[in-house]
């Protein structure tokens, strides 16, 4: 049971290891917050509609098996982008149509089909929870990053000193590639020494 | 046969259900949305009018304007809000002038979709501070890296295009007001 | 003039897959052959076309018409996911050859966030209907652009001896950043 939990986090990793889910970990990690809160909001919507499609698993035709996951997919996202623009509004803000785009996030629509579709409840929480912070995990160590060498700063809190100039790059698309190229080797490199 | 009726159900059903589920979210958040914006309007209208301590609100022309008073009821000047085209979807801020139409006030960012860290500094202080008693009688004028001169803005670095926005949606619907209201009334 | 501008900003300057990090998925997977990524592209862009002439109706019509906006993730999906399958009826019934060589790339254009994301760009930037259809058209050529791009650049890669932990995606990551880079060089291409 653990087995399921903890895989997404490190062997199995979605972003790391399966590169999965590109557009939002490549475009709102310019900073911790940012990427905390969209992998929440992921991490929700994967729960919630992993929990649906396998509650309901027998009783969807295997034909119309993807339409239907993805009217479910696409209600959940709703619900959280109308309870964000409620309760966060900021940050909902911040977010903009990259909150929308969690619809066509590979890592759900993948989960659901190789795992949520074919598996208990109990399991699918599991499963889809570890995918979750792994993907949280992902998008906090890539927004930290390009925080820290945009602007010296991780969360907001200053961490390297006044001298350190600001590196626009980092927060422009092409930082956000090279950043992400760096520690995707850097994964690569320690799950090998292992 | 019987499959296909099958199927047109499971999506017929999974559709009306989501259809009403949503529906009642959204009747839920709705009005709290709604409240969310009255609550940042009011506060802009504070904000970028100092120092406000209460304020009316006036239609001329079909053009919302809020004539903000100092303790003394003193008329401080009038802000309006204002919409235009930014980098990635719409911009919509709110700008504060003195009784005279000619002088900025300040102004706030009520709505925008810029991209997060980079045109999303339109919200930030250090960008926002800069209209703050800006000389406004012949069009803010915007600059890049050199020093800006009286009446102008520096853009944020990196993000020029949802700067700029910034300035022309000033700039355009600031002479519609000054078109529409007398000045110094 | 409008219209023209619009086209080249999504093509050059913020192109979707280097600029908005959309339709990456594809763009990282995509093979070292030219003529795949081709054919994919123009797949993509067909049904891109077709998704901004469709939702732009959908959303003023009936989204819009009947305050309904909250059903516009749900309904645009599910337009896109039915028009590839339609795309994919239409192919395999009257232009088998074409279908051959484009049919195994079509189910995966709906899980492809350039084609969602172009509907949300369009209704976000409020843009009427005949600029819709060029920015979806755009967004298109856009993609495609840079989908033949990158397969060019991992055919010239096969032969070069690259360190083992950035082999795969790492590298492909980088060449993204390095192609990012160069795009931007057209910004102020198009006057704002």
């Amino acid at each position: 049971m653990i087995k399921e939990f903890v895989k997404g986090i490190w062997k199995e990793n979605p972003v790391f290891v399966q590169v999965l889910g590109m557009c939002p970990t490549l475009a709102v990690t310019t900073s911790l917050i940012n990427g905390l809160s969209m992998g929440l909001a992921t991490t929700f919507v994967l729960v919630s509609s992993g929990l649906a499609i396998s509650a309901l698993r027998k009783l969807i035709p295997d034909q119309v098996r993807i339409a239907s996951f993805m009217i479910i997919i696409s209600s959940s996202v709703t619900v959280v982008k109308l309870l964000f623009e409620a309760h966060i509004p900021e940050i909902s803000s911040q977010l903009g149509p990259y909150l929308p785009l969690i619809v066509t996030n590979c890592i759900i629509l993948g989960r659901q089909e190789a795992f949520s579709s074919k598996q208990p409840v109990g399991k699918t929480l599991l499963d889809n929870l570890g995918m979750g912070i792994g993907f949280i995990f992902a998008l906090v160590v890539l927004g930290s990053v390009r925080e820290l060498f945009y602007q010296g700063t991780i969360g907001g809190a200053q961490v390297l000193g006044t001298w350190y100039k600001s590196m626009i790059i980092m927060v422009q698309p092409a930082g956000a590639f090279i950043s992400l190229s760096l520690l995707v080797a850097l994964f690569q490199r320690l799950s090998e020494s292992e | 046969m019987n499959r296909i009726v099958k199927m047109i159900l499971t999506l017929t059903l999974l559709g009306l259900i989501s259809g009403i589920a949503l529906s009642m979210v959204s009747n839920y958040t709705d009005p709290l949305i709604e409240q969310n914006q009255q609550e940042a309007l009011r506060e802009a209208v504070f904000y970028v009018l100092q120092p406000t301590e209460d304020y009316e609100e006036r239609t001329v022309d079909g053009k919302v304007i809020y004539e903000s008073y100092d303790e003394s009821g003193e008329l401080v000047g009038y802000s309006f809000t204002a919409s235009g085209g930014g980098y990635q979807g719409t911009i919509e801020l709110i700008v504060g002038v003195g009784t005279e139409l000619e002088e900025i006030k300040g102004i706030q960012i009520l709505a925008s979709e810029e991209t997060p860290g980079l045109g999303g500094k339109i919200r930030g202080e250090s960008f926002k501070s800069q209209f703050r008693g800006l000389e406004a009688g012949q069009g803010i004028g915007l600059v890049k890296s050199e020093e800006p001169e009286r009446g102008e803005i520096q853009a944020i670095t990196g993000a020029t295009i949802s700067s700029r926005a910034v300035v022309d949606i000033i700039n355009k619907e600031l002479s519609r007001v000054r078109s529409i209201l007398p000045e110094g009334e | 003039m409008e219209l023209f501008f619009i086209f080249v900003a999504i093509v050059l300057t913020q192109n979707f897959v280097l600029h908005f990090f959309l339709g990456i998925c594809p763009f990282l997977g995509v093979s070292d052959e030219m003529e795949g990524a081709f054919g994919m592209g123009i797949a993509t862009t067909f049904v891109m076309t077709l998704t901004a002439i469709i939702t732009w109706n959908i959303n003023t019509f009936i989204l819009k018409a009947f305050n309904v906006e909250f059903l516009e993730y749900v309904s645009f999906i599910l337009v896109i996911a039915s028009l590839v399958q339609l795309v994919e009826m239409f192919l395999k019934k009257y232009l088998p050859e074409l279908y051959e060589t484009l049919g195994i790339y079509l189910p995966l254009i709906t899980t492809n966030c350039a084609v969602l994301g172009l509907a949300l760009f369009m209704v976000l930037r409020e843009y009427n209907f005949v600029e819709s259809a060029i920015f979806g058209f755009g967004a298109g050529v856009g993609f495609t652009l840079a989908l033949v791009i990158m397969a060019g650049i991992r055919g010239e890669l096969n032969e070069e001896d690259i360190p083992k932990p950035f082999r795969g995606t790492a590298i492909t990551l980088l060449v993204a950043g390095l192609l990012a880079l160069a795009f931007m060089g057209f910004s102020g291409l198009v006057p704002t």
